[in-house]
């Protein structure tokens, strides 16, 4: 008996798994009225607390976020059982055509930062992208190699196997962190390219950032990367990354809002990257990124989106050096005005 | 006597309404629960298969032998992920299978009878240890432990089987089929101990009076007598294994590719769909983890059917055997 009820037990769990996974939700965003629901990055979410915080005690409207990754951001906008997503990575236009219907605003400036454990070696490594190409394609594999001595010249490198470590889960940070190598390295963006989930020739995966921190470090010789704000939270060592002023700018909302200001070409989408800086741009961080809210032009809730994102990038700003996000330059808020102008007009 | 009270038209007709409407209505509640059972499990099958439609179509059964997982260039294959399935569920069913008889055995012979119920409950509470919490504990205890005591042991000594080459890796498969080991090892023992409960004790004790040791006793009636009921908690076991997502992909790596070292980093096939169902960017993508889980649905169908199979034939043989032998002893 308890033989089939657990074999019956068994093979409902294993379908019920795969159910869980198989079926997209297809159920249509709420009434009119009660709280915003948005899903979305998980980079976003300390700052969004704040806001849902200082929101809600402003004008006593309550917005719920599921910090669930930028791809299940963009998954659950685009079937509409959410008011609104965010995502780190902007949108494709396959996945804009997809979506229908929506507008994409930058709100909110941060960076990815590489992070690494290696005992023996100095804090603030010095890397460059190309050496991080070459760590990610398997071509640099131990801690002393020349590349990397050549960029530390005096510091004792130990010998120790390197590591990488990358995001097994669909992530803004993986397309932020490879959309800045496949801009420095041609040979990464042909041999691995740019997107929230890439097939990397070698290393460890992990999930979330928590996950690549905890691969970091329980393993001696790793590196990877998270995101700016969990980094320095967590107080990880990070290495000094180089700019294309040839700078090692110290990763922080200082050097992110540097880059930021150096780049004013803004996409048809309100997409930009901050991938290929100006060399003019002296103290500006090489991987800092933008993270967007993506909101339908039409829905029930209109007025109360608008009214959140135009708080969101207005007055909300202000929370963001706190929390180690960069506030976003003047153009890109006047572009996110303009954006949001067109919602559910 | 009651049924032939019953038939009489009269006692019949005398009974109350709330009598006469239970049993139809007992029928029909029972059925209905039965049918949505049943169309739970078709509705799953056909709207997997329906959201796996562009990959089938794209890939064909090619998909099946593809080594690539690659969504920059939109290229996907079940390979990677068949091969790591079959090699951690494998590992962890030869750990844990005899980790389970020796576990029963004590438990149901040896066992001082104060001891046998908290030890039984104990072990049984490893199985309600959440998967994502012993995957933390694979990460942050295992994972290390494994890098550097056990793979480094099993490459000095072992090192030239290709199985144990390469680096030491706190993820990978290894430490996959552990955490696999650790998770089965409870629904394997408390299946086989019911399995060893019911051998009958005129058996045991006609093996005893013919001057078996306790080792002999367990070795000629407990074992062979229980031999399908071990097979078929062994194949649940393996049910167990192949579905288990969450913790196999927070210590497995996440690598797409099929590597032949088990200190390799590599996937199975819940656990890329667990880390990448969501917010999979590439159009192929999704179905392409549908399709996945496709593979995965007929792999625990075909699990569960054999288990079945060899415990009822099984059950049948021993029943057949055992009055004669009962007899003769």
């Amino acid at each position: 008996m308890t033989k089939r009820l657990l074999s019956a037990a068994t093979a409902l769990a294993l379908i019920f798994a795969i159910a869980a996974c198989g079926s997209s939700s297809s159920d249509s965003s709420g009434s009119s009225s009660g709280p915003l629901v948005g899903a979305g990055s998980t980079l976003v979410a300390p700052l969004m607390s704040k806001w849902q915080s200082d929101y809600a005690s402003k004008t006593e409207e309550t917005v719920t976020y599921g910090a669930i990754g930028s791809g299940g951001g963009i998954d659950q906008i685009t079937s509409r059982s959410v008011d609104f997503g965010a995502s780190d990575a902007p949108l494709t236009p396959e996945q804009f055509e997809e979506a229908d219907g929506v507008e994409q605003i930058p709100w909110a400036l941060s960076g990815t930062v590489p992070a690494y454990n290696v005992s023996g070696a100095p804090s603030n490594l010095k890397l460059s992208g190309e050496v991080l190409a070459g760590i990610y394609l398997g071509d640099i594999t131990q801690w002393d190699d020349p590349a990397i001595a050549k960029l530390n010249p005096g510091a004792s490198l130990p010998s120790t196997k390197i590591t990488p470590v990358y995001r097994s889960d669909g992530s803004g940070d993986t397309y932020a962190f490879t959309n800045y190598l496949s801009t420095i390295s041609p040979e990464f963006k042909s041999k691995v390219g740019t997107s929230t989930t890439v097939k990397f020739p070698t290393g460890v995966g992990a999930e979330k950032n928590d996950g690549v921190a905890a691969a970091i470090s329980q393993t001696d010789g790793a590196i990877g990367y998270v995101g700016l704000a969990y980094a320095l939270s967590n107080e990880l060592s990070m290495p000094l990354v180089e700019n294309s002023a040839g700078n090692f700018p110290e990763p922080g909302v200082e050097s992110v809002e540097a880059a930021a200001d150096a780049v004013s070409k803004i996409g048809p989408n309100n997409e930009i990257s901050l991938a290929d800086l100006p060399a003019s741009a002296k103290d500006a961080y090489p991987i800092s990124t933008y993270t967007y809210v993506i909101v339908p032009l039409e829905s029930d809730k209109a007025d109360a989106l608008k009214k959140f994102i135009t708080y969101a990038i207005g007055p909300g700003q202000e929370y963001g050096p706190d929390l180690d996000f960069a506030p976003l330059p003047k153009q890109v808020i006047a572009a996110g005005k303009k954006a949001i102008a067109k919602i559910g007009s | 006597m009651e049924a032939g009270a019953l038939s009489n038209p009269v006692l019949r007709a005398r009974r109350n309404l709330k009598d006469r409407i239970g049993d139809p209505l007992l029928q029909g509640l029972s059925g209905l629960a039965a049918a949505i059972a049943v169309v739970v499990i078709l509705g799953i099958a056909y709207e997997v298969t329906q959201e796996a439609w562009p990959a089938i179509s794209k890939f064909g059964i090619g998909f099946l032998t593809t080594n690539d997982w690659n969504p920059v260039t939109e290229r996907y294959g079940a390979a990677p992920f068949i091969y790591g399935t079959v090699v951690t569920s494998a590992i962890a069913l030869l750990f844990a299978a005899p980790l389970s008889i020796a576990i029963s055995i004590y438990l149901t012979e040896l066992a001082p009878s104060r001891v046998r119920r908290p030890v039984a409950t104990l072990v049984d509470m490893l199985a309600a240890i959440p998967s994502v919490i012993l995957g933390l504990w694979g990460i942050l205890v295992l994972g290390p432990f494994m890098h550097d005591t056990i793979e480094p042991a099993l490459k000095g000594v072992l090192g030239f089987l290709p199985i144990f080459s390469g680096d030491p890796s706190a993820f990978g498969y290894l430490t996959a089929a552990l955490i696999l080991t650790i998770m089965t090892t409870p629904i394997i023992t408390s299946v086989v101990r019911e399995v060893f409960e019911t051998v009958p004790g005129d058996l045991k004790e006609g093996a005893y009076a013919l001057g078996a040791t306790r080792w002999e006793m367990i070795r000629q009636v407990v074992l062979p007598y229980s031999r399908a009921g071990i097979v078929g908690a062994t194949i649940l076991g393996l049910g167990r294994a192949i579905g288990e997502a969450i913790a196999v992909a927070q210590v497995i790596g996440g690598a797409t590719g099929i590597n032949i070292s088990l200190f390799h980093t590599g996937s199975t096939m819940a656990a890329q769909i667990a880390a990448q169902f969501q917010g999979a960017p590439g159009a192929l993508q999704k179905p392409s983890l549908a399709y996945l889980g496709l593979i995965l649905l007929v792999f625990a169908v075909i699990v569960n059917i054999t288990a079945r199979l060899i415990v009822q034939r099984g059950t049948l043989k021993d029943t057949d055997v055992t009055p004669t032998e009962a007899e003769a002893l």
